[in-house]
């Protein structure tokens, strides 16, 4: 074979191979959002609330947990707001309602305080002054909002803020694999 | 003439593969802390901004992992490579500002050297066509053949020695993150272990109970280790005779006990001590006493579930 005719067939061979690999993998299409924790035992964390009482993830196996990652300048952190109120209103009523507990994202706690007094959302909020939660979770921008199921498994992170709906269906998917 | 230039191809070739073998094995001697959190944080990108290290950074982003460099720098237990891979692991292969040797991000280290050393071949093979081609004029043609299979041979060496090239660039150069497994990389810590076994609990109480005994050789104050491994053996104990239930009943009352004493905010070993004094020991008064202790402390939903109507019970029971 002519040298010529060589290199175009291994040019052919890389364009087709290039072609399968775009027709074959499956682009993100849900609202779950990739990350190397998903599936595996939730980062340790301990900390305390803006209101100086103690929290340990440990002690909240057995639970099913949402961490919002938030900050109280973020403008869709303020537009995901009243979906989150809502949520965390519908699960209260259920015997097995989630935990739900605000991350605070390099804000001060008054501003924090400020901005759920005047918006309401009863639930705790994390100190995590040094990030050391957002790093543990690979947070980089907020809002952000992981859900850890009762045994501890990372099991889905959304990434950008939520909307109606949006939690409760994907709570309903989990519990449904889940069993609960 | 001809030996001579080979003679000095060879010399270039063994010097760069032994620039490379040492560059690779060299120990580069101890670092001051701050010494090693530069070099860290100058090999990991700012996550929230463009081409710049966390090193130069001043985004809250890239401060939140410079803080948890240090942190980690500062425990020792952990090698550079080892911290770098742990970042990595949180936010993804693109904070690595040079990309890995290994897997799929070894061919931005491997194409180069192949495309290279094809292409040097390439030219080599056509200067030497062009030069035959003016010394002979006329070539019968009867010897074409045997050039073809010099040619394959050619090709084949040539694509193997740019790979290898490739490779061996990208083991030197890329970086190498010691701690990624096919599954995230995560350590097979005491973390891990609760974790699997709570996932095997409900289904498998044998291996539940096995893995709260290996978390329990690891850290033998583990409190939930403690707690729900007495817990498990607690209820696999009730089909079993009564010399056995009463074997467990002891075991379990003591590594409760010793649950509490090492963490009196824990709720559940609060809870379980309520259920295993009442159905198994019979107590109503103290099986209330830390049922309502466990209720105090909020416990997670799975545990307030299995007594919240054991309390009502208990309260009706000491009250008629």
């Amino acid at each position: 074979m002519k040298p010529a005719k060589v290199g175009a067939a291994a040019v052919a061979v890389v364009l087709v191979a290039f072609i399968a690999v775009l027709v074959v993998s499956d682009g993100d299409t849900g609202v779950g959002a990739r990350s190397p924790l998903l599936g595996q035992p939730a980062p340790a964390i301990v900390t305390t609330t803006i209101d100086d009482a103690p929290f340990d993830l440990a002690r909240r196996k057995g639970s099913w947990v949402v961490f919002n990652f938030f900050n109280s300048t973020c403008v869709p952190c303020i537009a995901e707001h009243s979906s989150l109120v809502r949520f965390v209103a519908d699960e209260a009523e259920r015997v097995d309602g989630v935990e739900f507990f605000t991350v605070v994202n390099d804000d001060a706690d008054d501003a924090v305080r400020s901005f759920f007094t005047a918006n309401d959302g009863k639930w705790p909020k994390l100190r995590d002054d040094d990030g050391s939660i957002a790093v543990a979770f690979g947070v980089a921008k907020v809002p952000e909002t992981w859900i850890i199921d009762p045994n501890g498994f990372v099991r889905l992170r959304i990434l950008g803020a939520v909307v109606d709906g949006v939690l409760e269906e994907q709570m309903a998917q989990l519990r449904s694999t889940q069993g609960s | 003439m001809f030996a001579r230039r080979r003679i000095v191809w060879t010399a270039i070739i063994v010097a760069t593969i032994a620039l490379l073998v040492f560059g690779s094995v060299r120990d580069t001697g101890p670092l001051t802390q701050q010494d090693r959190i530069d070099t860290i944080t100058k090999r990991i990108a700012c996550p929230t901004c463009d081409g710049e290290s966390v090193f130069v950074s001043r985004a809250s982003a890239a401060q939140a992992i410079r803080a948890e460099v240090a942190r980690q720098v500062g425990d020792g237990a952990r090698t550079d490579d080892e911290v770098v891979a742990y970042i990595a692991d949180r936010f993804g292969g693109a904070v690595l500002l040079l990309p890995r040797g290994t897997g799929f991000d070894a061919l931005i280290w491997v194409l180069p050297v192949l495309f290279t050393v094809v292409l040097s071949a390439a030219l080599g093979l056509a200067f030497r066509r062009w030069q035959r081609a003016g010394t002979v004029a006329a070539v019968s043609t009867s010897k074409v053949a045997a050039p073809r299979r010099s040619f394959a041979i050619g090709i084949v060496l040539t694509v193997v020695v740019g790979v290898a090239g490739g490779v061996l660039v990208a083991r030197q150069s890329g970086q190498r993150l010691p701690l990624q497994t096919p599954t995230g990389g995560i350590e097979d810590s005491t973390a891990s272990l609760l974790a699997q076994a709570r996932f095997s609990g409900p289904t498998d109480v044998k291996t539940a109970i096995e893995l709260y005994g290996r978390v329990l050789e690891l850290d033998p104050d583990n409190v939930e280790a403690l707690t729900y491994r007495a817990w498990l053996i607690m209820l696999s104990a009730r089909q079993f005779d009564e010399l056995i239930r009463s074997q467990a009943y002891t075991s379990t009352i003591t590594a409760l006990g010793r649950a509490i004493e090492l963490d009196s905010a824990y709720p559940d070993a609060m809870c379980f001590l309520g259920i295993v004094v009442y159905r198994d020991g019979g107590d109503a008064k103290s099986a209330k006493e830390f049922v309502d202790r466990c209720l105090e402390r909020d416990p997670p939903a799975e545990v307030r579930g299995l007594v919240e109507s054991l309390s009502a019970d208990l309260e009706a029971e000491l009250n008629g």
